[in-house]
């Protein structure tokens, strides 16, 4: 979505240390959360709805962050919710970087007619509001994991794709692209063997980026109760949820959008600094 | 972190964000009325289109135009237009009797003319009338005076509970003829309680009373009726004053802002329930399996804790105000005994019965979260049901097609209380709302249809839903209730239909 | 002559591109389950009358066919009925239009307005405390998107301190009557500042959530260009002729340094648009973007069409007028 790159070389040691430690506290919950999970987070006690958390006055201690209307505990669902989010985020996010990455590549390096193909259709893919296009694939496809994964890649393959074409056409350009062809290789071997070593560090930033978008389109597409839908606890769920009882319950919002503000903003300072980090012209 | 909306308002209004302008007269009476209504009024023509159908909607259409025949609050019917309706002995005709001396707002004379020129519309397929299967049932009307006749070309018994239903209205025959379709729309013209003064799109109608009305004018002389289709600023047009009522918004925030002062909470039960279909694949075909799902389901209490208690739990598709409600037929709720039938078929919490339910969100009040602890509920007994939502446009489609899943959660409205609107199309195998297709289901309705006993008729749907409840073929929730904040300046009169009618409103 | 050609291309593949995405879009809507025609029936109605009113929409025909019939009829401007809320969809569209164009040009306004103002005095304290804060600031601004500062910001403002209005356009109360849909725009030629005070406290909340993370953009880039001016000759004559800092950098540094981020805002600006969908859903503001999710729902397809094919037209001549502008500003450009 955005391309401006970032400068912010002051304390990138801090930055990457803040926001790996918060990636990895959230795998390694989301890889443990049926053992430090207090309750089942499908248990519902309908005697229990609303409970505040610890904090507020009256608390039940059993439940640490409160519960929401159903009396689900929210530390319990945001733990297991922390998974959905890691899958959505590893699965589409790497999907839609290789689909992104090989068109860009290819489009920068045959260039011709193939290119030609690829950026009238970048360009279609720009002139639609990705929100809408989003909503419209999972009104085609049903709610559902794989449908909301499918719908991060249909609507996003653009950003990488454009990226990389722009780096390969660069990279293409260069003499020693030309020399390997000399010697004899293929030109898609070339490509591969030549180019992709040096737009890496680009795929590998911007996939990390890409990675806390999955994480916020599967919130976006909750609001608008089009994601996944069964009860399985997911953040965007929580949150869409706590925005109809935001006068009620609070916390049922709070403590989701909390972690998901995090993890946000972790992959994409883990992103910033990466990027600043491989890139030489930059360092 | 807990905030009122009086806190609220006041430091809104000290931000001085909230500048309230051209605020309608408050002080102690009265003049104009304001209500701020849920949903936008898309066209005038109350006999085409989905707003046709849209139950809401009829609020503002029976302000402005009369209903053939007139219904109490109570879903009874009253002489309307019609004053005095019947069949023939051996039904093959109907007869309606037309009220005298009633004008239009434009000051014409209503007549027979306009009864038969608005039937005969609403039969005619090409204007596109939803219920046009219902009106085309009649035809050949004659003119003797005040009566009107007309043939029967097929028999339906509730074809005058129709005259006050959907699409049931009198339209201006010769001012509809003279200034046609779009001129009607930009000036609409009815025998109504109220007459339109000033229609803005999508912002509000100011309507003036008609002071000629046949059930006598209104109390308020003017009322506007604002469109705010956004729950919390509905509710914050009552609270600050700007309009006297409001309709709908989430029970929790009915309950918080009634209590405010010069606030006046009304509720009351609607015809419009919640219930569960059930299509007959598998493992529904297993009325083990159907029953435990029945009897594990707590109503009152997710009534209680989920709706604040704004419910009433059913147990068949009628609800009390209906013509065929039996208190008789129960189905309770009784987890032991839906263990029992399941691990009479073999499931247990260990090894579930497994199928899909679907349900809308947001649609009705709780929707999601009253599946999702239906759902919770079954687990407990051995029942692993995987929620889906979907949107009211795809469960009509798949409805259509009968290809919902083995559950799903859906509302059903049925304003003239009748069971054939209720039952009858929900549950009548070949009608294409029905999902439910067992022969003998079937057979026990089919002679009901036709059944001239309007007596034996009501009997007979009983039956039916007394065998729909003990087999378990589908699962009625609960009647909603329909929440209404106003002032306490005023008295509002709901109706059960769920119209809310300014004309029924008047200082308190 | 060249720039002539220049545009004709433009255009042409603009074109080309509208067309793709009507395309698409078509195509992709006719294959969404969800019927709107049963939507439309009464319990009791029968197939027949479901075929009887797809026949009325002319959704009995193939795809193709439908195809060829709605885009001559658009050529001739006539984008159909909404089946929903029975209007023409040309009405509709362009009805909704102006709110969300309002909400945009006010967003980017904000954006221009906070990015610029922390560039300027980043760049003005350079290598203070002052630069590390702001520069920590754009960094997180960045890294967040429109919808969660639009959460956030509901939060703060709507719920905890209760400043704004979190929902809708205009207090319905206002009882002002308006003449065009560009509310603000009109309330502000008739000096209503009442009403224009109004309408700021419903859309300050949604434009500064679209606002935020574009500021960040602006902020950045524009930071860089002013750094790397302060280092050209005519800073430093500027400077010896003992100028004060703050004026060097807006008289001198500032038009000098302003070009790259000028293009930038024109491409993040159809970005901007993009995220009014999902902003205008939080805010319940009545815009386009509302009214095409709602469309979604309902399976409302000539209105769904509709909308998307005037953002994709939007789109494409934000990015076409930004692109004529880059030639027109940059003088290299002019000179080639």
């Amino acid at each position: 979505m955005r391309d401006a790159r970032g400068n912010i070389r002051r304390l990138p040691g801090i930055r990457l240390w803040l926001s790996g430690g918060w990636l990895t506290f959230l795998v390694l919950a989301a890889i443990f959360a049926p053992l430090i999970s207090p309750h089942d987070p499908l248990a519902q006690d309908l005697f229990a709805g609303r409970l505040p958390p610890f904090f507020e006055q009256g608390a039940d201690p059993a439940y640490l962050l409160g519960t929401d209307s159903l009396g689900r505990d929210v530390l319990s669902r945001m733990l297991y919710g922390a998974r959905l989010a890691l899958i959505v985020a590893l699965v589409a996010g790497t999907l839609t970087c290789l689909i992104g990455a090989s068109l860009g590549l290819i489009a920068g390096y045959y260039r011709g007619w193939v290119d030609l193909v690829i950026s009238r259709f970048i360009d279609i893919w720009m002139a639609f509001p990705p929100v809408l296009f989003a909503i419209l694939l999972i009104a085609v496809l049903g709610t559902g994991l794989m449908s909301v994964i499918i719908a991060i890649v249909v609507i996003d393959w653009t950003r990488f794709a454009r990226v990389v074409r722009a780096e390969a056409m660069g990279q293409g350009a260069m003499d020693y692209v030309a020399s390997a062809q000399v010697a004899g290789r293929t030109r898609f071997g070339t490509a591969l063997t030549e180019i992709l070593p040096n737009v890496l560090p680009t795929i590998v930033a911007l996939l990390t980026l890409e990675m806390g978008i999955a994480v916020i389109v599967e919130a976006i597409l909750s609001f608008v109760n089009l994601s996944i839908s069964t009860d399985q606890p997911t953040w965007g769920g929580m949150i869409a949820e706590g925005r109809t009882s935001i006068y009620q319950a609070w916390w049922v919002l709070v403590f989701p959008l909390f972690a998901l503000f995090l993890t946000v903003l972790s992959f994409s300072q883990l992103g910033e600094g990466l990027k600043d980090h491989f890139d030489p012209v930059l360092r | 972190m807990k905030v009122s909306r009086r806190t609220l308002l006041k430091s809104a209004a000290a931000s001085g964000l909230l500048t309230a302008v051209g605020t309608p007269a408050f002080a102690s009476d009265i003049e104009e009325l304001v209500i701020a209504y849920n949903v936008n009024l898309p066209s005038w023509d109350p006999t085409v289109g989905p707003s046709a159908v849209n139950p809401t909607i009829q609020g503002i259409y029976q302000s402005v135009f009369d209903m053939f025949i007139h219904q109490n609050t109570d879903l009874s019917f009253a002489p309307g237009i019609i004053t005095a309706w019947g069949w023939n002995d051996d039904k093959s005709k109907i007869w309606m009797d037309v009220r005298e001396g009633v004008t239009w707002h434009n000051g014409d004379p209503l007549t027979p003319e306009d009864i038969v020129w608005s039937l005969e519309r609403a039969g005619n397929p090409d204007t596109g009338n939803p219920i046009q299967f219902i009106w085309g049932k009649i035809g050949n009307f004659q003119i003797d005076g005040n009566k009107i006749t007309a043939d029967v070309k097929e028999y339906e018994p509730t074809i005058f509970k129709w005259m006050s239903f959907l699409t049931g209205y009198v339209m201006p025959k010769k001012y509809y003829e003279e200034v046609g379709a779009d001129g009607f729309e930009a000036k609409p013209i009815g025998t109504g309680p109220y007459m339109v003064d000033k229609f803005e799109r999508n912002a509000f109608v100011r309507l003036k009373a008609n002071e000629n009305y046949w059930g006598g004018a209104p109390e308020f002389k003017t009322v506007t009726i604002k469109f705010v289709t956004d729950a919390s600023s509905r509710t914050f047009e009552v609270m600050s004053g700007n309009a006297h009522v409001t309709l709908e918004m989430p029970y929790e925030e009915f309950d918080r802002l009634k209590e405010n002062d010069g606030i006046v909470g009304t509720s009351a039960p609607i015809s419009d329930i919640g219930m569960i279909f059930i299509n007959d694949v598998d493992p529904m075909l297993d009325e083990n399996v159907r029953k435990a799902m029945a009897y594990s389901i707590d109503k009152k209490t997710i009534i209680e804790r989920l709706l604040s208690g704004y419910g009433v739990p059913i147990d068949t598709l009628q609800t009390p105000d209906y013509s065929a409600y039996d208190a008789s037929i129960a189905v309770p709720y009784d987890p032991d005994k839906a263990k029992e039938l399941l691990a009479a078929s073999g499931y247990g919490p260990d090894n579930p019965v497994k199928f899909k339910i679907q349900t809308t969100r947001g649609f009705k009040p709780k929707d999601y979260e009253i599946i999702q602890a239906i759902v919770g509920l079954w687990r407990r007994i051995g029942i692993e049901a995987e929620i889906e939502v979907y949107e009211i446009a795809k469960h009509y489609e798949l409805r259509a097609a009968d290809t919902l899943a083995p559950a799903a959660f859906y509302n059903w409205g049925n304003a003239i209380g009748d069971p054939t609107t209720s039952t009858g199309f929900a549950m009548f195998g070949p009608s294409p709302h029905s999902v439910w297709d067992g022969e003998e289901l079937m057979q026990k309705i089919l002679p009901l249809w036709g059944e001239a006993d309007e007596d034996k008729r009501i009997e007979g749907w009983k039956e039916v839903d007394r065998y729909i409840a003990d087999n378990a073929l589908v699962i009625p929730l609960l009647q909603y209730v329909q929440p209404i904040l106003h002032s306490d300046k005023v008295k509002v009169t709901p109706h059960a239909s769920g119209a809310l009618l300014p004309a029924l409103m008047t200082r308190s | 002559m060249q720039i002539v050609r220049a545009l004709l291309t433009r255009l042409i593949t603009t074109l080309i591109t509208l067309f793709g995405a009507a395309i698409i879009v078509f195509v992709v809507i006719r294959v969404v389950p969800g019927n709107p025609i049963a939507m439309m029936l009464p319990p009791g109605a029968s197939e027949a009358d479901i075929d009887r009113l797809k026949a009325l929409y002319g959704l009995d025909k193939g795809i193709f066919e439908q195809f060829v019939i709605w885009i001559s009829n658009v050529v001739q401007g006539d984008f159909g009925t909404s089946i929903t809320l029975r209007q023409p969809v040309y009405d509709l569209v362009i009805g909704r239009l102006p709110a969300t164009l309002e909400l945009s040009v006010m967003a980017l306004l904000i954006a221009v307005v906070i990015g610029g103002a922390a560039a300027l005095t980043a760049t003005l304290y350079r290598g203070s405390k002052v630069e590390g804060g702001i520069d920590v600031a754009g960094g997180i601004a960045l890294s967040l998107p429109d919808f969660l500062w639009g959460l956030a910001l509901i939060l703060l403002f709507g719920v905890l301190w209760p400043l704004f209005h979190i929902s809708g356009r205009i207090s319905p109360s206002l009882g002002f009557e308006f003449s065009t849909n560009f509310y603000l725009f009109e309330a502000l030629a008739r000096f209503r500042f009442d009403v224009v005070l109004d309408l700021m406290g419903h859309m300050l909340m949604p434009a500064l959530a679209l606002a935020i993370p574009l500021a960040a953009i602006i902020l950045q880039l524009l930071k860089q260009s002013l750094k790397e001016c302060m280092h050209d000759d005519y800073i430093t004559l500027a400077r010896t002729k003992g100028y004060a800092e703050s004026s060097i950098i807006l008289r001198d540094a500032l038009p000098n340094a302003i070009l790259p981020t000028l293009t930038l805002i024109g491409v993040q600006f159809t970005f901007l648009i993009g995220g009014t969908v999902i902003i205008e859903r939080l805010f319940s503001y009545e815009g386009l973007g509302n009214m095409a999710i709602d469309a979604v729902i309902n399976r409302d397809l000539p209105l769904i069409q509709g909308i998307v094919l005037i953002f994709a037209l939007l789109f494409t001549m934000v990015n076409l007028v930004v692109d004529m502008a880059y030639a027109a500003l940059n003088p290299r450009l002019r000179h080639a």
